[in-house]
This record gives C-alpha cells, sequence and structure tokens, in this order.
C-alpha cells in the first residue's frame, strides 16, 4: 500500500498491515495465517490500561525533540506523562556529547465549556502562545480523543495559522481511540513528519545514515552507533527522540535509511524512498555481534563503503568476540548436561526479530516469545527467525499485565524480563530483570546496541541469574493480584472473544 | 503578626487556560490515585487505552518514582475504547468488563471511573454498575478529564463513597478522619498519614488514615464513625468534610498543613487537645518528651544549618499544604528568609484570601514572601527569575533550572518529583524538621 501525504493522516495499522494484538500459538501457525489473510483480531472481555495512539509513546517523545514545542490538544491529564520534560536526557554527561537544550510543552487544557462550544479557537491561541513565547522552529500538534469526538477542525486551524507563526506547524493525528493498535502511533506521527518536515530539493547527503531510535535504546546505544558509523565515515541521523527540526528536514537527503526496529520505522522508510528516494532496509538491526556485521553490511553496500566496513568487522570481532566466549561459557555453565538458560521476555515486533537471534548467539534460549503486536510488514524476517531458532509459542498481547502474569509462570523461565508494564509478572521464584534501559540512561551498563553492547547486555543478564531475593521475597510476602483459578486454568487469552473485530 | 504582602495584580494571560505543564492530571487521574491509595480496592477504568498506563508517569511516577501498586498502571482492568464504541456506546464493553474483573481480580472495593470518552457519548454508566451491587462493593465515580485536575478527582472520589457507600454510625469518641491530604499529588501523602496517625495515636486519639489503612473498605465505611473530621488542607478535602457534616453530622475543623517541625507540631496536638478535650496533663507530657528530643537532636544539625545556608532567601513552589508547612518551619524555627511562594494546585478563588495569610501572617522572618497562584511552568520560571534566592524548595520540574538560572540549591518536595524515591519520607510531625534538613544538606554536602 503506497502512501499518500494528501491524506491528513495515515491508515490504521488494522487496514494497513492487518495488524493483530490478541493470539497465542505456533509462530510458523502466526506467519502462515498472515500470508493467507486469515488472521484477525479479537476483543477481550477482560482488558488492562495499556496505552492509546497518544500516550505514552506519543507525548514522552514528542517533547523531547529540542527546537519544537508540542501542543496537546485535549483535557490536562492526556498530557502528563510530558511532565518529566524538564529532566529528560539531562543525566548525560557533556564528556558524553550532551547538548544545551530547553523542551516546552503547552495543553490546550480542553474543559467542560469547550467540549461544548469547541475547542479550534482555544488551539489557535495556543498556536501564537507557543510561537510568542519560545520562538521555536517546529509545533507539533497532538490530537486526541476528547478533541476528535467533538470534531475540532485541526487541519483547519493549521492552515488558518500557519501564515501567522514561522515555525512550521505539524498535526499529528493520534486520536486515542482511532485504533486497537497503538503502533499506529508511529504511523500517525511519520505521516506528520514526511507531510510537513522533510525537505524536498536539498543537495544530497551520502555519507547521512537515517535511523529512527526507539526510547528503548540508550545513549550509550547512540553512542556505539556513531563510533562504528564514523569508523567507516558515516554519519548517523538519529529521529525522532532528542533531535532538532533540521534533523527532521535532512532525512530526504540521506544515503539510507537503517532500521532499529522495524516496525516503528516501516512507514518512515517506505515513505522516504517513495517520496525521496532514499533506499532502506527492515532487516537486521544492530543487536548482537552477527546482526551487527549484517547491519554494518547493508548500509555500506547503499554508501559505497563495502571495504571500509570489512576492515572494521574484522577489527571489532577480534576486540569483541573473546568477551562474548566468555559470557557463553558462563551461561553454559549454570545448568547442568548442556541444559540452556531459558529467558523469556516481552517484546515489540522489532525486538523479537533482534533479540531471539542474539539469545542464540550468547547460548540461551527462549521458551517462547511475547510480543506487542503483530503485522504482516515483516513476515519473512519473521520466518527467517523461526528458521534459524526453530518454532516457538507467541503470545501477542499489548501490556495485558494478567496475561503476562500467566505466561511467565505456565513456562517458568529462568529469567523473565520485565518493565514497569507487566504488572506482578515479576514476582517469582527464579530470576527477573529488567528487558532494557531507556534514552538518557548513559551508563556503560546499559547499552544493548551495537558490539559493546552485545557484550554489556550479554553481562548484564548473567547478573539476573545470581540472585533472586528481591522478586522471591514480594512473591512471598505480598497477595497476588489475580485469584488462583487465574493460573491453574491453561489459557493465557481465556478471556478472548470468539468474533474478530 | 507580619505584614500581609499586597497579592500582586495578576497579569491575565492573554490566551487563558493553554498552560506550559500544569502540576497534576485530570480528574479521572485524581480519583484514580484514591482508588489506588486505598488499599484492596479495585479501580476499574471506563476509558481509552491510555488514560491509566499514562498515569504510571504522570501520577505514580511523578510523586518521587512511586509504582502505582497491585492494582494500578497496565494492572487495571479498563474498557479500552475506540472509535466503534464511541458510535455505538461502550456500556456492553463495561458490563463485560465488570463481570470479568469480579471474577478475576482479588479485592475488596470496585471503583469504576470514567473518563472523557464515555462522558462525551453519553454511557449510562450508573445503570450498568447498579447490576453489580448486589455482587460486590461497587462505587462509580462519575468524572471525565475535561471535567477538573487530579484535585478535582480526589473530591469526586470522597463525594461517590460518600454517596454510595457510607451508612450513618455510631459516633466513637476520640475517633478522627484524616482528610485533605491528596494521594501522589501531595507526595509525602503515605509519610504524612502515618506520621498524624501515629502522633494522634500517643495522645489517645485514634485516626482513620483511609489512604494506606490495611482494609481500605472497612476505613471508608468507618468515616461516619469519626467525632471529627480532620482536613489537613486549607481548601482541598473540605468539600468532603461539608458533606459529611450534611450528612452525617460529622464537625470538621480545616488545618491549613500537615504540621512541620516541633513548633507547629506541638501547636497542632494542642488545638487537638483542646478540641477533643483530652487530658491535658498527659498531652503536655507527650508534647515536652517529643519536644526535647526534637530539640536535643536539633543540635546535631546546628553546624551544618549555620554552615550550608544561614537565613537563606528561600523560594518555594509548591501545593498549598506543602508550602504553608516548610514556610513556617523555615521561617519559624530555621532562620530562612520566605521571599516568594508560587503555589501549583489551583486552589478554587473563595480561599485565597486566606491562603494567603496562612503564608505572611506569625512568621518570625522580617520578610514575609510574595505569594503567586500560578499553574503555568513557564510563567513559573519567570517569577523565580524576577528574585534573589539561595535555596528552591519546589518540584523537580526547578531542579535544572534553579542551578543553572538562579544560581540556587534545590530540593525536590513537590509534585512532580522524578529525581528522588519517596516511599515512606517526610517532613511531618516532630522529626519532619529534621528530615527537611537531612535532604537540604544532603544537596549541600561534603566537608567544610
Ligand atoms: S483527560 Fe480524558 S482522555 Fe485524557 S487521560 Fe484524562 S480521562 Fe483520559
Amino acid at each position: 500500500m503506497s502512501i499518500d501525504l494528501n491524506k491528513d493522516s495515515c491508515p490504521n495499522r488494522e487496514q494497513r498491515a492487518g495488524a493483530v494484538n490478541a493470539y497465542f500459538g505456533k509462530a510458523s501457525d502466526l506467519v502462515q495465517e498472515a500470508r493467507n489473510g486469515t488472521l484477525t483480531n479479537k476483543e477481550r472481555d477482560f482488558q488492562q490500561s495499556s496505552g492509546c495512539v497518544l500516550n505514552f509513546y506519543l507525548t514522552t517523545r514528542v517533547v523531547t525533540i529540542r527546537d519544537a514545542v508540542m501542543i496537546v490538544h485535549a483535557p490536562v491529564g492526556c498530557s502528563s506523562t510530558a511532565l518529566l520534560y524538564r529532566e529528560v536526557y539531562r543525566k548525560i554527561p557533556a564528556s558524553e556529547g550532551l547538548p544545551t537544550f530547553d523542551l516546552h510543552w503547552l495543553t490546550t487544557n480542553l474543559d467542560e465549556k469547550d467540549v461544548v462550544y469547541g475547542g479550534a479557537d482555544k488551539l489557535r491561541h495556543a498556536i501564537l502562545e507557543a510561537e510568542e513565547r519560545y520562538k521555536p522552529k517546529a509545533i507539533f500538534i497532538m490530537a486526541s480523543c476528547t478533541s476528535g469526538i467533538i470534531g475540532d477542525d485541526i487541519e483547519g486551524v493549521v492552515s488558518e495559522t500557519q501564515q501567522e507563526v514561522n515555525a512550521t506547524i505539524v498535526p499529528v493525528h493520534c486520536e486515542g481511540i482511532r485504533s486497537r493498535i497503538i503502533q499506529t502511533a508511529y504511523d500517525a506521527f511519520w505521516h506528520a513528519v514526511l507531510k510537513y518536515l522533510v525537505k524536498k530539493d536539498i543537495p544530497k547527503q551520502p555519507d547521512l545514515v537515517n535511523i529512527a531510535s526507539m526510547l528503548s535504546y540508550t545513549w550509550q546505544d547512540r553512542q556505539e552507533i556513531t563510533r562504528l558509523l564514523n569508523r567507516i565515515g558515516l554519519r548517523p541521523n538519529f529521529i525522532p527522540e532528542f533531535a532538532t527540526v533540521e534533523q527532521f528536514e535532512q532525512l530526504g537527503a540521506a544515503a539510507v535509511t537503517a532500521p532499529i526496529c522495524p516496525t516503528y520505522t516501516d512507514y518512515l522508510s517506505r515513505g522516504l524512498e517513495q517520496e525521496f528516494g532514499v533506499p532502506y532496509f527492515m532487516y537486521p538491526s544492530p543487536v548482537g555481534i552477527e546482526h551487527t556485521d549484517e547491519w554494518l553490511r547493508v548500509i555500506a553496500r547503499h554508501t559505497g563503503k563495502e571495504q571500509e566496513v570489512e576492515e572494521l568487522i574484522r577489527e571489532e570481532r577480534a576486540k569483541w568476540l573473546p568477551k562474548l566466549e566468555k559470557i557463553q561459557h558462563e551461561f553454559a555453565a549454570i545448568k547442568p548436561d548442556g541444559e540452556k538458560v531459558q529467558i523469556l521476555g516481552s517484546l515489540g515486533q522489532g525486538r523479537l526479530l533482534t533479540q531471539v537471534p542474539y539469545f542464540e548467539e550468547i547460548g540461551v534460549s527462549s521458551p517462547a516469545a511475547i510480543i506487542q503486536d503483530f503485522d504482516n510488514l515483516v513476515l519473512d524476517e519473521v520466518q527467517q527467525v523461526i528458521d534459524q531458532a526453530g518454532d516457538f509459542d507467541v503470545l501477542v498481547n499489548t501490556f495485558q499485565a494478567a496475561e503476562l502474569a500467566h505466561i511467565t509462570r505456565k513456562y517458568d523461565p529462568d529469567v523473565a524480563l520485565t518493565c514497569p508494564f507487566q504488572g506482578s509478572a515479576y514476582k517469582r521464584e527464579k530470576g527477573a530483570t529488567r528487558i532494557h534501559a531507556v534514552r538518557g540512561d548513559s551508563r556503560e551498563w546499559s547499552a544493548q546496541a551495537g558490539y559493546k553492547g552485545a557484550i554489556a547486555y550479554g553481562n548484564f543478564l548473567l547478573q539476573s541469574v545470581k540472585n533472586k531475593s528481591f522478586q522471591k521475597t514480594l512473591l512471598d510476602k505480598t497477595p497476588d493480584t489475580y485469584k488462583a483459578w487465574w493460573y491453574e486454568q491453561p489459557n493465557p487469552l481465556h478471556y478472548l472473544k470468539k468474533e474478530a473485530v | 503578626m507580619g505584614t500581609v504582602s499586597a497579592l500582586r495584580v495578576k497579569e491575565e494571560p492573554k490566551y487563558p487556560g493553554i498552560v506550559e505543564a500544569p502540576r497534576y492530571s485530570c480528574a479521572l487521574g485524581g480519583a484514580y490515585m484514591a482508588a489506588l491509595a486505598t488499599f484492596n480496592t479495585v479501580p476499574i477504568l471506563h476509558s481509552g487505552a491510555g488514560c491509566g498506563m499514562s498515569q504510571n508517569f504522570g501520577q505514580n511516577f511523578a510523586a518521587g518514582l512511586n509504582d502505582a501498586g497491585p492494582t494500578g498502571n497496565t494492572s487495571t482492568p479498563c474498557s479500552c475504547l475506540v472509535e466503534e464504541h464511541a458510535v455505538f456506546g461502550g456500556e456492553d464493553k463495561l458490563r463485560a468488563l465488570i463481570r470479568t474483573t469480579l471474577e478475576l481480580v482479588q479485592g475488596e472495593l470496585y471503583v469504576v471511573i470514567s473518563g472523557c470518552v464515555p462522558a462525551l457519548i453519553g454511557d449510562d454508566v450508573p445503570a450498568v454498575v447498579k447490576e453489580f451491587r448486589k455482587d460486590a462493593p461497587i462505587v462509580f465515580v462519575n468524572t471525565a478529564g475535561f471535567l477538573g485536575n487530579s484535585y478535582k478527582g480526589y473530591e469526586q472520589f470522597l463525594d461517590a463513597v460518600i454517596d454510595q457507600l457510607l451508612e450513618p454510625q455510631p459516633v466513637v469518641a476520640k475517633r478522627v478522619n484524616l482528610l485533605g491530604i491528596v494521594p501522589y499529588q501531595h507526595i509525602f501523602w503515605k509519610g504524612n498519614l502515618q506520621v498524624i496517625k501515629d502522633l494522634l495515636a500517643k495522645v489517645g486519639v485514634s485516626a482513620n488514615m483511609i489512604f494506606t489503612e490495611n482494609s481500605g473498605l472497612e476505613a471508608l465505611k468507618s468515616i461516619p464513625s469519626a467525632e471529627l473530621n480532620l482536613v489537613l488542607s486549607p481548601w482541598s478535602g473540605v468539600a468532603a468534610a461539608k458533606k459529611l457534616e450534611e450528612k452525617f453530622a460529622s464537625p470538621y475543623e480545616v488545618i491549613p498543613t500537615v504540621p512541620v517541625g516541633p513548633k507547629d507540631t506541638t501547636a497542632f496536638l494542642r488545638f487537638i487537645a483542646d478540641r477533643l478535650d483530652l487530658d491535658r496533663d498527659e498531652v503536655e507530657r507527650v508534647i515536652a518528651a517529643e519536644e526535647h528530643r526534637a530539640y536535643r537532636f536539633s543540635e546535631y544539625m546546628a553546624a551544618i544549618t549555620s554552615m550550608a545556608l544561614p537565613n537563606a532567601y528561600t523560594a518555594i513552589v509548591a501545593d498549598t499544604s506543602t508550602a504553608i508547612g516548610l514556610t513556617r518551619y523555615g521561617s519559624n524555627e530555621l532562620g530562612w528568609l520566605p521571599e516568594i511562594v508560587i503555589l501549583t494546585d489551583d486552589p478554587p478563588e473563595e480561599y485565597r484570601g486566606e491562603i494567603v495569610r496562612f503564608l505572611t501572617e506569625n512568621l518570625a522572618s522580617a520578610v514575609t514572601p510574595e505569594v503567586h497562584f500560578e499553574i503555568d511552568s513557564h510563567r513559573i520560571r519567570q517569577l523565580l527569575n524576577e528574585h534573589t534566592v539561595q535555596l528552591v524548595l519546589a518540584s523537580s520540574l526547578e531542579k535544572h533550572i534553579a542551578t543553572s538560572e538562579l544560581q540556587a540549591m534545590q530540593v525536590s518536595v513537590a509534585f512532580p518529583t522524578y529525581d528522588r524515591l519517596i516511599v515512606d519520607r517526610n517532613y511531618a510531625g516532630y522529626r519532619g524538621g529534621l528530615a527537611l534538613m537531612e535532604d537540604v544538606a544532603y544537596k549541600y554536602g561534603g566537608p567544610l
């Protein structure tokens, strides 16, 4: 499906890519059903709060764009996650390259009157206020459930007000109710970026590599990727987290768009190719030694750096492989008789493609995969993982804490990788640790990308099998959120309805 | 008596209602936090899928890096409404959700909280909730994000409880309820409640904290049995106290702040002794023992207090009751000079004159603060920049501004606070002042 920038926004992931967020079964069956077009999404009778198209991904992400202002066109609650804005990224030491910046956001603070009389006027005022106060390069407008239901004409306000301000106004149609698949947010955001910010007719920059960085990759990861690309004479263009508006404008001038997370980058990558002729690839991502090699090689092919990259890979391998072997040995020694340590983590679709092979590399295995959403954008890549790692069970669920608690007990892995959105799944007898750190974390300990990250993350995972007292104590001493029968029945999707939506 | 500084002529914002980073969430957020703070309660959100989860960073985490507890964040049942519900209604979805929640999630009390979407599409939530009254204790908070902020949501939670759950009870002498401490918005809420409860227990008064009591349902149900309701804020919780007076004839008293340090704590205990007719000698014995220890301990911090921040010009940016407590302790016991106080909780107009008096009268310092009511973080920053201060007690939004623009030390004591973990920490009671100085001196730390 081609991207139509004449439209106000993207199609939902459901329409564009047949996305679902409820499935439990074999990975091979999931891929097959997606290929056959028989995969359908279903509602749950029991559901838990899990994020919407606006929140929390977009509000916390867009607010980090350095010389822009975010206006959340909504009642006051929809932007509360952005309260972190004056502290995010601040702990990076100057020696690690922290630039000067000052972030701002506004809420139109829609109230009882506005939902009756409309909020368009307030939005117009907010745009003027943002311009006057902060003189930003861009003003992002985030739509909400409320602005959508009351029918505010955001496009109308934008076209009227654009002449009055210097900043480029970028409306993002991220109304929470528009889609069940929160990953629609990515596409809605990229659509707006492609439509309003990326510049046509600027000189190509043959050494520039676009990388859409997730907030789940840290400052160390950027440093490592920058180091590697610089070594072969290339420069990364990290967007959207903590980028400048100019970096968005230049996206169309880059030599290639490379993935960290393909499902996240997909719409942008396609759009940049279609509208600006920037090639892209979706697989692999720079996680693990092998995949980092391959990721660099593909970039090198697009930038004429084939020779340089081979030299780089040789040098890096010589440096890091002995460290990897140490990690492999340590993992292999944990269980008797060559049995592998089992690690279960909840991942984005993109991390499924990176982490399962990485686990193979360090010599651990996954009893199953839990992924937030599944769509047909990366079927070949998932197939490739199945071919490599063998078939496995998959639970597709977006932060459904009861289901996560259930499946964690069911498979009882040696280590459960969790995050603050997985409820009580961390309370257990065996290992539990975080799946990743986030954004401004500049500690070497938290790295996951590139060669350095492969080693740091391997060592990090090893730590998790060495003491289980925290999760064990909380398991013993605090009551469970769910009643006992929940764990006694076999199906994490017990409350899934039969009919498709 | 200090002088009352005139309220500055209020700058009328050019574009009313538009705000940079106001320091609260929506009414759903406030009601939701109150439900989470009532132990063994399961909130059920009838809203979009993001309304609950996003409060984890916007409320829980923002209140001193706290988790939301066993039924908060992504553990909170939610109807996760999307477009087709906006068109065809969300009542069926809610019905299924309540039924399955009662089946699956452990709890004593279930609280249905509705957000913007059902309010805009007109779902009949009370009718759906009513179907389940026979199955479990369940109440319904009729709110929406656009109806107000977190403080409003706190009031609406109490309102719903009073209307739907409470029944008249025989009054028990020397029993009080603690109102006005708003969970998470008052970042020291847990510690503050416990300190006041323990303090009152020492003088023979049994206090119901409601929040963080072992059985939340029992705590709520016993509200009408109190002899007195104590509201520990000049305005939050007053509406609930008035309603309890109307409905159950429970009298109430408004104490403008959780007392910080020995002087205000002693005044508080004497007030309670009078009001509840306690044995005066007994109370004075408790006071003497507590004061002795508190002041003997104050000597341990004398050197650092006089070296680090002697007579510091202080800026306070906080909710009203936190600001009053800290202003008074700093001015009356530590020798600080309260230069400017900015109140961020948007108290209703009718309380503002009195609030200014609480902040400017009966201070030992020759300086009385300029008092502002301001919710816009950009204007708060501008206001601070108009003053020369050496200490900033504020939210962590002021953390970097204090050091880079004001050349002042900053300690996070108000919502939002993302730079320190606050579980049981508090500045309440006899030891509260010492705890405050411990945190201030930590920022200064180092050998002399
Ligand atoms: S303002 Fe409304 S839509 Fe936004 S979080 Fe609050 S209840 Fe949900």
